[in-house]
Parts: C-alpha cells; sequence; structure tokens
C-alpha cells in the first residue's frame, strides 16, 4: 500500500489520455505513472467507459437523423472486405510486438531502446546527468534526468510547463518528498530545488516544453547547455 | 457498512433507473459473448453479428472527428482497421475487466490516433498507441457483476449530466478536442472547461475506486 504513488495526474489530464487527445509527450508520462499507480488504473478504465457510452450515445442520434448511415449494401461491401483482409493475414504468423528487456517501465524502456540502444548521459551540474529520448514529436524536450544520492540540483525556475514521473529513488524540493510513479506538473513561473534522497540516485522521466532558467550567476553559465533539443 | 435495501418505497424514478440498468446488463452480455466466441472459437458467424452492430458505431465515432487533418475517405478506413483489430485481439478479451462495447471503444481510438499520427508524422514513431495502454491491474477489484453494474451505472448518471457538462466531455470524447481548443472554441476560460469536466466526473463517481461508491 505505502509504495503506491501519492502524487497523480488531474482528473482533466487523464480525461484527456482516455479520449486520446493528449499529446505525444505528456501521455508518455501520463502512461508511464500510470505503470505504478493501480489508483489512476481503475479512473481510467471508467473513463473509457464513459468514452464507450458516448461511442453508442453518438450512432444513436446518428442514425435517427443521418442520410448519411451505413445501407445494407455498403454494409455487406464493407465486411467482405474486411473478411478478405482476415483470410489473407490469417495466412501469416500474427505478429507479435516486440517487448524491450530494461529496468524501466516498458513504454520508457522502449523509448531508450529506439533512441540509442544505451542511454547517453551528459553532465548537466555537479549531481545531475541527463539523457535525451527520441519522441518524434518536437513540442517538448523528453529526457531521464538523474540526480546523485543527497545531490542538489541548481534553483531554477520554469518557462514551460514540465511533467516529471519518477522512476527510481526519490527526491525532495520545498513542497513534498516525491518517490517511486509519482507525477509532477511544474507551471511557467514555479521556481524549485530539486534535491536527491540520500540513500541512493533518483531517475526521472521529463518532458518540458521550454528550457528551465537557471538563477545563480554559476547556473545562467549552464543556462545554454540546457536549450531544447527536441528530436 | 451495508446500506439496507428499501424494496418497499422504489420510487417510479428509482425503479425505471433500476430497469434501465437491467437492460444494458443484458445488452452488454450479448455482444461479450459474441466476442469470447471469436476469441476462443474464431466463429465467422458471431463477428458477423458483432460487425453489424459495431460498424455503424465506430463509423459514427469516425465521422464525429473534428482531428486535424481528419477527412470522410478515412471513415470506413477505421471501421476496417478496428474490426480488422477485433478479429486478431479477441483472444485478448476479457469480459471481467470491460464489456465488450468498452474493449471495443479502446481498440477505435487507438486506431484513430495512429490513423491521424501515421497521416501527419513523416519520421520514424518509436511508439505505436497500443504501448500507452495497460492492462486493468489484477488488483482492480469486481466480480463480472459489479463491473457490469457500474458500467451501467455510469451510462445512468451520464445521461442525468447539465447540458453544459455532458457538451465538454462530447467534445473531448468523439470529436477529439483537448480542453484548450474546447475552451477557445466555446469561448470559455480553460479553468471553467476544466472545473465542468471535473464537476460531471463527482457526478458519476468516476474518482472513487469503486469499491468505495455509494450502493444505491
Amino acid at each position: 500500500m505505502n509504495n503506491k504513488p501519492s502524487h497523480c495526474p488531474s482528473a482533466d489530464l487523464l480525461v484527456e489520455f482516455a479520449a486520446g487527445t493528449l499529446g505525444t509527450a505528456e501521455s508518455i508520462c501520463v502512461s508511464t505513472h500510470l505503470h505504478f499507480c493501480p489508483h489512476c488504473k481503475g479512473t481510467l478504465h471508467r473513463l473509457e467507459q464513459i468514452g464507450s457510452h458516448f461511442m453508442e450515445k453518438n450512432c444513436e442520434a446518428v442514425t435517427k437523423k443521418s442520410t448519411d448511415k451505413l445501407n445494407a449494401a455498403e454494409d455487406e461491401s464493407l465486411f467482405e472486405s474486411v473478411m478478405e483482409k482476415i483470410d489473407a493475414a490469417s495466412t501469416d504468423t500474427p505478429a507479435k510486438r516486440a517487448s524491450v528487456k530494461g529496468e524501466f517501465p516498458p513504454l520508457v524502456n522502449k523509448l531508450i531502446a529506439a533512441t540509442y540502444n544505451k542511454l547517453n548521459w551528459r553532465r548537466l551540474s555537479k549531481s545531475v546527468d541527463v539523457a535525451a529520448l527520441k519522441t518524434g514529436q518536437n513540442k517538448f524536450e523528453v529526457a531521464l534526468h538523474r540526480i546523485c544520492a543527497g545531490g542538489k540540483t541548481p534553483k531554477h525556475d520554469h518557462r514551460g510547463l514540465e511533467y516529471t514521473v519518477v522512476l527510481k529513488g526519490s527526491f525532495s524540493d520545498e513542497k513534498s518528498v516525491y518517490k517511486e510513479g509519482d507525477f509532477i506538473l511544474r507551471q511557467p513561473g514555479d521556481t524549485h530545488q530539486p534535491m536527491g534522497a540520500q540513500n541512493g540516485e533518483c531517475i526521472c522521466l521529463s518532458a518540458q516544453s521550454a528550457p528551465i532558467k537557471l538563477q545563480s550567476f554559476f547556473g545562467s553559465m549552464l543556462n545554454s547547455w540546457l536549450r531544447i533539443r527536441p528530436n | 457498512m451495508q446500506i439496507p435495501i428499501k424494496q418497499v418505497n422504489l420510487s417510479t424514478q428509482m425503479s425505471e433507473a433500476v430497469s434501465e440498468i437491467e437492460s444494458s446488463i443484458k445488452r452488454s452480455d450479448q455482444w461479450s459473448k459474441l466476442l469470447i466466441d471469436v476469441g476462443m472459437n474464431r466463429s465467422k458467424e458471431s463477428f458477423a453479428k458483432l460487425f453489424k452492430h459495431f460498424a455503424p458505431l465506430i463509423k459514427s465515432f469516425a465521422q464525429s472527428s473534428k482531428h486535424e487533418g481528419w477527412f470522410p475517405g478515412l471513415n470506413e478506413d477505421l471501421v476496417q482497421e478496428v474490426m480488422i483489430k477485433v478479429w486478431q485481439k479477441a483472444e485478448g478479451f476479457n469480459p471481467e475487466k470491460a464489456s465488450a462495447t468498452t474493449w471495443i471503444y479502446t481498440v477505435a481510438r487507438n486506431c484513430r490516433i495512429d490513423m491521424l499520427r501515421r497521416k501527419s508524422n513523416t519520421q520514424h514513431l518509436p511508439l505505436e498507441n497500443e504501448d500507452y495502454w495497460h492492462e486493468p491491474d489484477e488488483e482492480t477489484p469486481a466480480s463480472l457483476f459489479q463491473q457490469k453494474r457500474s458500467e451501467s451505472k455510469l451510462q445512468v448518471s451520464l445521461s442525468k449530466l447539465p447540458k453544459e457538462q455532458n457538451e465538454i466531455l462530447r467534445k473531448v470524447y468523439l470529436e477529439g478536442k483537448s480542453h484548450a481548443e474546447t475552451s477557445a472554441e466555446l469561448g470559455l476560460p480553460l479553468g471553467t472547461v476544466k472545473s465542468r469536466v471535473r464537476l460531471a466526473l463527482q457526478k458519476m463517481q468516476v474518482l472513487v475506486p469503486s469499491e468505495y461508491q455509494e450502493n444505491d
């Protein structure tokens, strides 16, 4: 029970996720959180039920008034074409979706494999390393961040949105402690100074919509490193 | 904590709701049985029955899309793609986790997004839409009956939502509009859109784990 995440995505984010309208980078973060969170998985299931009711109700409404409903002949030919494709495909062995091995949730492992096959860590500050991930979209920079045990990160501002999911270990800031599976959304203008837990390194998945801005003088030199690099 | 069942004092409204729930359970049973038959026995006869019921549903779901880049020519493609997936994946359907309609909705949702992503993206996408979704958790409680009952209750409470809340959910689920797009379209602040969503979900008890839901 204690291992369940205590920081979860807001209800409206889950609705957008369930309806499939959430962007790629945000969906990656929500999906990764769900891997750890049975509570949100239950909510998601109920949200999908709502989707199915809308699908049903919508059809009733359309059928009542529309001239564009499937008529019997179209229906038949569509069915035949589906059956042809099914018969053609059934001679092949069904393609199993390859699952990628790794220490993180399957989705993250797959992203890592698609990016380098091996993580390419680069140093961001004395206690933080970063490894960018390829996600096929360019609105957010998606990356893994690694904070060493007891490591202090530079105090920084957010100019855009930042989604974070803790994958391993824990970190804390002025507001709270974040453990495995926790989902954190930072708004533009939020300032914080995360610190890695003393008992081990912390690895997080993050998606940033704009570069963050470091506040100290030393940090401002580092800002040039933090330029967003979508890929 | 068991709330005593007041059988005598059922108001007409209540008994209507109950019979609505019962008939919807029967309907959903029918589709689940057919889907199981397709999964276990590869029955083409059952598949034809499912097709007849779900093809129009999927088509109207496709027609309601207001996604950028969606056009009417894609509607029948979606029906085909979804029904082929239903045939291929039917074996994985578990009636204790979801009704056939919810299961097919998730297939349709995923196909619709994948079609859009394939159209708009020239670069290689490392993830397919299916990668984002998890099997319902083993810990999720619910017997077959509980699952069906909670699903039907949701359906009834959904039909009683105020218009302005229903409209926003409709936009996100059917038209594929994000809350930001909805707010721009309706000329409402984003906060209002989000709070209407939250109110609707509270009313339907979506945010409460089902084991704690009131028994009415």
